[in-house]
């Protein structure tokens, strides 16, 4: 398998500090456009847990030049829903119009993101409605765990040791200053980037973009950049569980999870086969023991949480009841295993294939195409990350996937065992493991 | 603006023994996907054997004559590839992205398992109980999907859509490796298939490459007749689902036409008005107009035989459900009195075109739409028509349809209350919320869909 052919591109740093991408995509006639800001919620201030979540939500509810059903005409009127994602380290604004619409659709998009009205009713309303999603979200055992695991695997002094969505005891505290603020000092030119995909050349569709630019009006409030040592995870030693009670459940959602590596890491691609080899795919290590084998789950998975400045190893499965203490040791002891001796010749030679095979379907659609390209210049890894993706991940020796199985195991000493489900199910199931704590659900609400 | 057929250049080819291939070359990325669609799905089951059909395709990935157990996926991932399936009331699907270099390899995985394919009772001992895993994860644990299966043994009394598509456990508990194989022999034959190969290839190479490897299955007996059928319904039915949730939550639905009836177009329109976006009247109305909802959203899709036009509402903590339905016969009601505007009609024609428009951005997804295509409308080609065709919809057809589909009298509604599960014996042991809700059934109807869907809730 050779490397990917990108698709042409331009990129183009402005003085200011912001990024434009411009990619063509031959074929249906489609435009995209992502205005990525660096208003992650990791940028969240202490006590203000889900404020980018919900500013970036507030942002529809009303521009200084319409309000919120004159946003919703705007965008929609042209067949396009609004994407606002949030993840640690930046926000994003999309949309996906065909490609007649390409102006309108970056004026738009512009407009919602840099000229919010913020009226005090929609910030009322809308944290009333954040509240209450967040109480309704207790409902889903699975979004609980992934709450857990990041609140839990960073902890709580962590800049990513939060839920995107926040805690209900913060959102409640929301107020306009506190909205207007955010915007003003994370919505900034320096460290934003719009990446745009249709099917013009790149330098025809830069200059579009630039032409859009030019009527934007940024905040210019001055911001202080958050201090790298923040980051760091204190290191942590044996095993421990945390049962998060939910009611008369029949299943358990589990969990176990360990510090992981920043993005930007050089052992990203035997990373990245290393974890295959042990939980990705439906050949795993991991799905072979506890699905086929065992029948004991239907979904099985160690993942790498890979934020830019700190990751998380994380397993992931559930079962009934009955079958918990099961689950849990046939995990640790795989696992435990396989950070002895890295994947066997077969399996590393699958996932470096089974990874380099199915990389370009990263690449396939507008959307998918906008991400991958502001991912890897935000993230300060370059093209080079896509161009030589395939060609990196089939180089990993086995040497470089034993040491990185080894470091990365998701239940290696210090790890935490989550549980959410039936908490004295949990506990019984537990038994003499490690120590257990048994918390509430609305805890992690 | 129709969809441009130069886009399209599909190619139908069909074997001797009926298997039908259906070709788009796209040679961008050297990656491609191949579906293969089987016309069999819940609908074809019958009470006992409920969920063989998802079941089945869980067997699907245990070995055949010349790729044993593990095998099928073992050499696929090694091969740059990656496999996955569903199950839905009318069809399975099986689907692999690869590697374009892998195509041999997944022509010859894809009809090893057709012609051969191995069952034995230790693979189905294992495989029943992830698919168990699977209905405690997706049904038994989860609000929608425990509403969902109400929703069926409500609104459906005579048709196969009554059961879930993953069955009831105790079904479950019960399918036989004969049942399997029955049904593996019945229905997993190439004229009862349609594969759909999109992506980086040769057509010429594709075709020889069938024909060495399918050629050779032979054809399958014609299919059973599907207990298809149900009666009218003659009044509003109700079922209260008990569960320990944070917020109550609704579910409605009215039976509506089958996925070739013209007007299933016309509800696509009335979903989009209803419901997508943050502009649909159900979110401006119910989530932010009167708070009544942390979210409502509308799921139509299309069924070989008459389906369900679906509303769901997830309430706000405390909200009394009587007045979130209210609120939502209210919306209806507008739509079958009021001409919806121009400007709104065309907001939802185009969603939905670009809805599908975004479907075709890749391998996976054209195959798939053509492939849905095929199965539903009977031929790909129904796709360069579908944008003409939603163009010509009009206000007084959103009006027609939405009066013919929104009686009362025609409603079913499942209604979650926050609450302990009742235990099986303790009929008396009702809340005051159960007893509130229960005051609303009013029909003899309703009172025998309650027993049926509190059955499947537990």
């Amino acid at each position: 398998m050779s490397d990917v052919s990108l698709p042409p591109l331009l990129i183009e740093q402005e003085p200011s500090g912001f990024t434009l991408v411009a990619v063509q995509k031959r074929g249906l006639p489609l435009f995209h456009a992502r205005l990525s800001v660096p208003a992650g919620a990791s940028e969240d201030p202490r006590g203000k847990s889900g404020l980018a979540q919900f500013t970036i939500e507030l942002l529809r509810r009303g521009t200084q030049r319409r309000d919120a059903a004159g946003v919703d005409d705007l965008i929609e009127g042209m067949g396009a829903h609004l994407g606002a994602d949030v993840a640690m380290d930046e926000a994003a604004l999309s949309l996906t119009v065909p490609a007649e619409l390409s102006t309108a659709a970056l004026d738009a998009l512009l407009e919602v993101a840099l000229e919010p009205a913020f009226v005090e009713e929609e910030v009322s309303s809308a944290r009333r409605r954040a509240v209450a999603s967040l109480q309704s979200d207790l409902d889903e055992p699975g979004s609980v765990a992934g709450r857990a695991v990041v609140t839990l695997g960073y902890g709580p002094l962590h800049p990513y040791g939060h839920p995107a969505q926040g805690f209900r005891r913060d959102v409640e505290t929301f107020q306009r200053e506190d909205v207007l603020a955010f915007h003003a000092t994370r919505f900034q030119e320096r460290g934003a980037l719009l990446a745009v995909v249709g099917d013009l050349p790149p330098a025809q569709l830069l200059e579009q973009s630039r032409a859009a630019l030019k009527r934007a009006k940024w905040p210019s409030a001055s911001v202080t950049p958050r201090e790298k040592s923040g980051y760091v995870q204190l290191p942590q030693t044996g095993l421990r569980a945390v049962v998060v009670h939910k009611p008369d459940s029949t299943q358990a959602q589990l969990r176990i999870v360990s510090p992981g590596l920043p993005k930007s890491t050089p052992r990203y691609f035997e990373a990245v086969v290393a974890n295959t080899a042990l939980g990705g795919g439906f050949t795993s290590l991991l799905v072979d023991a506890i699905r086929v084998d065992r029948g004991l789950s239907y979904s099985v998975s160690s993942r790498l949480l890979m934020n830019r400045r700190a990751g998380l190893a994380i397993f992931s499965s559930f079962t009934k009841n009955e079958t918990l203490r099961e689950l849990i040791d046939v995990a640790l002891e795989k696992m435990h295993g396989y950070a002895q001796t890295g994947p066997s010749t077969d399996a590393l030679h699958k996932a470096r294939s089974y990874l380099a095979g199915l990389f370009p379907l990263g690449l396939e659609s507008h959307e998918a195409l906008a991400e991958q390209v502001s991912d890897a210049v935000l993230d300060g890894v370059g093209l080079e990350h896509l161009a030589r993706y395939r060609s990196r991940i089939l180089a990993v020796t086995a040497d470089q996937a034993r040491g990185a199985a080894a470091d990365l195991s998701p239940a290696r000493d210090g790890a935490q065992l989550i549980v959410v489900g039936d908490g004295e199910v949990a506990r019984r199931a537990l038994g003499d493991l490690c120590p257990v704590e048994v918390r509430q659900l609305e805890e992690f609400g | 603006m129709p969809l441009d057929p130069r886009d399209f250049p599909v190619e139908e080819h069909t074997l001797q023994n009926g298997l039908q291939l259906r070709f788009l070359p796209d040679r961008t990325l050297p990656i491609a996907t191949l579906y293969n669609f089987f016309r069999v799905g819940s609908r074809n089951e019958r009470p006992g054997i409920t969920g063989i059909s998802h079941l089945f395709e869980h067997m699907m990935f245990n070995g055949s004559k010349k790729y044993g157990p593990k095998e099928f996926d073992r050499k696929l991932e090694a091969a740059g590839g990656s496999s996955n399936a569903y199950t839905s009331t009318d069809l399975t699907a099986y689907y692999e992205d690869f590697s374009s270099d892998a195509l041999s390899l997944v022509l010859d995985l894809e009809s090893d398992r057709m012609a051969s394919l191995t069952i034995d009772d230790s693979s189905l001992a294992r495989e029943r109980e992830v698919v168990k895993e699977e209905r405690r994860f997706r049904t038994d644990n989860d609000i929608d999907g425990m509403m969902d299966e109400a929703m069926g043994a409500l609104a459906f009394v005579a048709h196969p859509y009554h059961w879930p598509v993953v069955g009831w456990m105790s079904d479950l508990n019960r399918i036989t490796r004969q049942d399997c194989e029955r049904y593996f022999r019945t229905y997993y034959a190439p004229n009862n298939c349609v594969s759909v190969l999109v992506g980086d290839f040769d057509p010429e190479q594709a075709i020889a490459e069938f024909e060495r490897v399918y050629g050779a299955i032979p054809a399958g007996e014609p299919l059973p007749e599907v207990a298809v059928g149900e009666p009218p319904q003659k009044g509003e039915r109700r079922a209260v689902i008990h569960f320990p949730a944070q917020a109550p939550a609704i579910l409605v639905g009215f039976r509506g036409p089958d996925g070739r009836d013209p007007d299933s177009l016309v509800l696509d329109l009335v979903e989009a008005a209803l419901s997508y976006g943050e502009g649909g009247r159900l979110k401006r109305a119910l989530v932010y107009g009167q708070e009544l909802c942390v979210d409502a959203h509308v799921y139509f899709g299309w069924r070989m035989d008459p389906g369900l036009f679906e509303v769901s509402m997830k309430l706000n903590p405390g909200t009394d459900p009587a007045r979130a339905e209210a609120a939502l016969w209210t919306e209806l009601q507008r739509l079958c009195d009021e001409p919806i505007s121009a400007k709104e009609l065309q907001r939802a024609k185009n969603f939905v075109r670009a809805g599908v428009l975004r479907g075709l951005t890749t391998s996976n997804g054209k195959a798939h739409t053509l492939g849905q295509m095929e199965m539903m409308l009977g031929s790909w080609r129904a796709l360069l028509e579908l944008p003409d065709r939603y163009a010509a919809i009009t206000v007084e057809d959103i009006q027609r349809v939405a009066r013919r589909t929104f009686a009362p009298h025609k409603r079913n509604v499942v209604t979650l209350v926050p609450g302990d599960v009742p235990d099986e014996g303790d009929g008396d042991a009702r809340s005051a919320a159960q007893s509130a809700a229960q005051t609303a059934a009013q029909t003899a109807a309703q009172t025998a869909a309650q027993t049926a869907a509190a059955e499947s809730a537990r």
